[in-house]
């Protein structure tokens, strides 16, 4: 299978007043060419920051980033900033989370949709407006005509999220990072959004990288997980093989978080207890270990390396589920 | 849903809209010209027939020198605040946009010039530059008009600059910044599209304060003694006029009424652009 993006032993640290903040270590990520790989994982694991850093949006003399980012067979962490900006766009494309805050509040949707097309793609200013019209009804908006001449805050969330992914796939991207795309939406919408996403990519032939903390919108849409931990990946396996055996506990908490059908009233939704360990002054151990109901005291002296199961299935602990070992109380 | 105007707005656009007619069309109207001496009229009080305003007491008809002095008055204002905007939200804005070490010198620039008093700098400013070596040897008027307008400037770079800056930093924070610059748009592009946008309301409504300001700024300038020494504009007037209070006062009040007109019109007419101007969510 081709290669999309590889992304190779990755950190990203942030200088801060408290000290480097490893935000994301040592990720190793493999984006095979026409795939979805999603990564999961709670608020501040890194998911966002990973992306970003690979994409190189990360900028600011406070960030540093080192590994290797391999997109297309081009590596972008070895290329100057105007090389990786000519992959923007018609390369790898990003939809960003909150549809609200990413729109200019003050230009119109046909100005926006239509400037990285007249930019990027050298289309005048007619055939941009036409070609933009084209995009807003693959995104399913209905009358694309009178949508150009909209502002964003005449348009519902939905909406403008839908109008975010036509900017996306403008240009025509290979490899699209969709980040959290539907977590600012309502439910009913989600569903519709994330349908979309996966037409979109089967049939402009895109890879696709889908961010999100739900496991739920994983398994309908992606088809090789990463789940990510306190800026590590700590499991990672095609989406079947992950559902079938899962062997870390903390990917089993994310799925035990979700509401379930079966619940009874009144009871109450499980909860991953306790805090993301401190990003600047991290534990010695497994960064798991205080929320972890398995946890041994080698998980709090060592850290875990990531094992392989077989079949590509990874995976960062000593005493992963289905492992015959006495549990705590 | 759109508000009406009210009666105010209407006349603070129509006052301004007369006083750039004033300077521009002022010097074609048939009338005599600002320094023509009307030796039988001296010091007579408004209404006095031919002379509507009244004349002072070196026989300067006011009604013309109201006419006349708008033009330097309100050239003066629109060239410093233009000039001093433009240059101002150059450095505010890229300043912010970049960073680093380059913010640190342009923001401490602004806070070093802020520091001194607005008129008190202009004054020092005019005083030094409009000054010959030979102090016996007159300055022409055209080097006078140049360092007030320079000076005027400098005052105004820092003003507007703040505003720009602070609005960018705000601005540029926001995530449909990184969704261009994810989109392959080069920095001067997201900064002409996406943040001068943004931010232009706030300088406009500003803009117009600062047009108050430096008219005020000039009539003060001329009435220390720095101003353009023909006294063709309002301030000038002001000048002149302070010394004849008590038996000529309407030399005085009527060029101060004018100018106290533009700058409550220009204040006025800034607030109502910007709530006209802001564009933003939820105004529905």
């Amino acid at each position: 299978m081709n290669s999309m993006m590889s992304i190779g032993n990755l950190h990203v640290r942030f200088a801060t007043p408290f000290g480097s903040l490893e935000a994301v270590r040592s990720v190793d990520l493999e984006i095979p060419a026409g795939a979805s790989v999603g990564i999961v994982g709670e608020s501040g694991s890194g998911k966002t920051v990973a992306c970003r850093a690979a994409m190189g949006l990360l900028s600011g003399s406070n960030v540093q980033r080192d590994g290797t980012v391999v997109f297309d067979g081009k590596e972008l962490t070895a290329m100057t900033r105007e090389e990786v900006r000519n992959e923007f766009g018609t390369g790898m494309a990003m939809i960003f989370q909150d549809p609200m805050t990413a729109l200019n509040p003050v230009r119109r949707i046909g100005t926006q949709l239509s400037e990285s097309l007249r930019l990027r793609l050298g289309m005048d200013k007619k055939a941009a407006l036409a070609r933009s019209a084209e995009l807003l009804s693959l995104v399913r908006i209905p009358d694309p005509e009178a949508m150009l001449k909209k502002f964003p805050y005449q348009l519902s969330g939905g909406m403008r999220q839908r109008v975010m992914i036509a900017i996306a796939i403008s240009c025509n991207p290979k490899l699209l990072f969709a980040d959290e795309p539907t977590t600012a939406l309502d439910v009913t919408v989600q569903a519709q959004i994330l349908q979309l996403l996966s037409e979109l990519r089967r049939d402009l032939k895109m890879s696709m990288v889908l961010i999100t903390h739900d496991l739920g919108v994983v398994a309908n849409h992606t088809d090789f997980v990463a789940v990510m931990y306190a800026g590590e990946v700590v499991e990672q396996a095609t989406t079947a093989e992950l559902f079938a055996n899962m062997k870390m506990p903390y990917t089993q908490a994310l799925l035990n978080s979700i509401p379930n059908i079966e619940m009874k009233s009144g009871e109450r939704l499980q909860v991953i207890e306790g805090r993301l360990p401190n990003p600047v002054d991290r534990p010695k151990g497994c960064g798991f270990v205080t929320r972890c109901s398995y946890a041994q005291q080698k998980c709090h002296d060592e850290h875990p390396p990531l094992l392989d199961a077989g079949n590509g299935h990874l995976y960062r602990c000593w005493y992963p589920l289905g492992h015959t070992i006495a549990r705590k109380p | 849903m759109r508000k009406k105007y009210t009666i105010p707005t209407y006349f603070a656009f129509g006052w301004l809209g007369f006083a750039v007619f004033l300077a521009v069309f002022g010097s074609f109207i048939p009338i005599d010209g600002y320094q023509v001496i009307h030796g039988d009229f001296i010091d007579s009080p408004p209404f006095t027939s031919g002379h509507w305003f009244g004349v002072d007491s070196n026989g300067y008809d006011i009604f013309s020198g109201i006419i006349n002095g708008a033009r330097l008055s309100i050239f003066i204002a629109v060239v410093s605040v233009g000039l001093g905007g433009f240059i101002g939200s150059l450095l505010g804005v890229t300043a912010a946009y970049y960073r680093g070490r380059y913010d640190s010198v342009v923001n401490t620039a602004f806070n070093v010039v802020l520091s001194v008093p607005n008129l008190v700098l202009a004054l020092a400013l005019v005083a030094v530059l409009a000054t010959n070596v030979d102090i016996n040897e007159a300055v022409p008027t055209w080097r006078r008009l140049i360092t007030l307008v320079m000076s005027l400037t400098i005052v105004i770079i820092p003003i507007l600059g703040r505003i720009a800056r602070a609005a960018t930093l705000a601005w540029s924070g926001r995530e449909f910044i990184v969704a261009a610059r994810s989109m392959g748009m080069r920095d001067r592009h997201i900064i002409s599209r996406h943040i001068v946008p943004n931010v232009l309301p706030a300088l406009i409504a500003v803009g117009f304060l600062a047009v108050g300001v430096v008219i005020i700024a000039e009539a003060s300038l001329s009435l220390l003694g720095v101003g353009i020494p023909d006294g063709a504009s309002w301030g000038g007037m002001i000048a002149r006029g302070r010394n004849d209070l008590e038996y000529n006062p309407h030399a005085l009040y009527i060029p101060i009424i004018a100018l106290a007109f533009t700058v409550i019109s220009t204040n006025h007419v800034g607030d109502v652009l910007r709530g006209k101007l802001d564009r933003r969510e939820g105004r529905l």
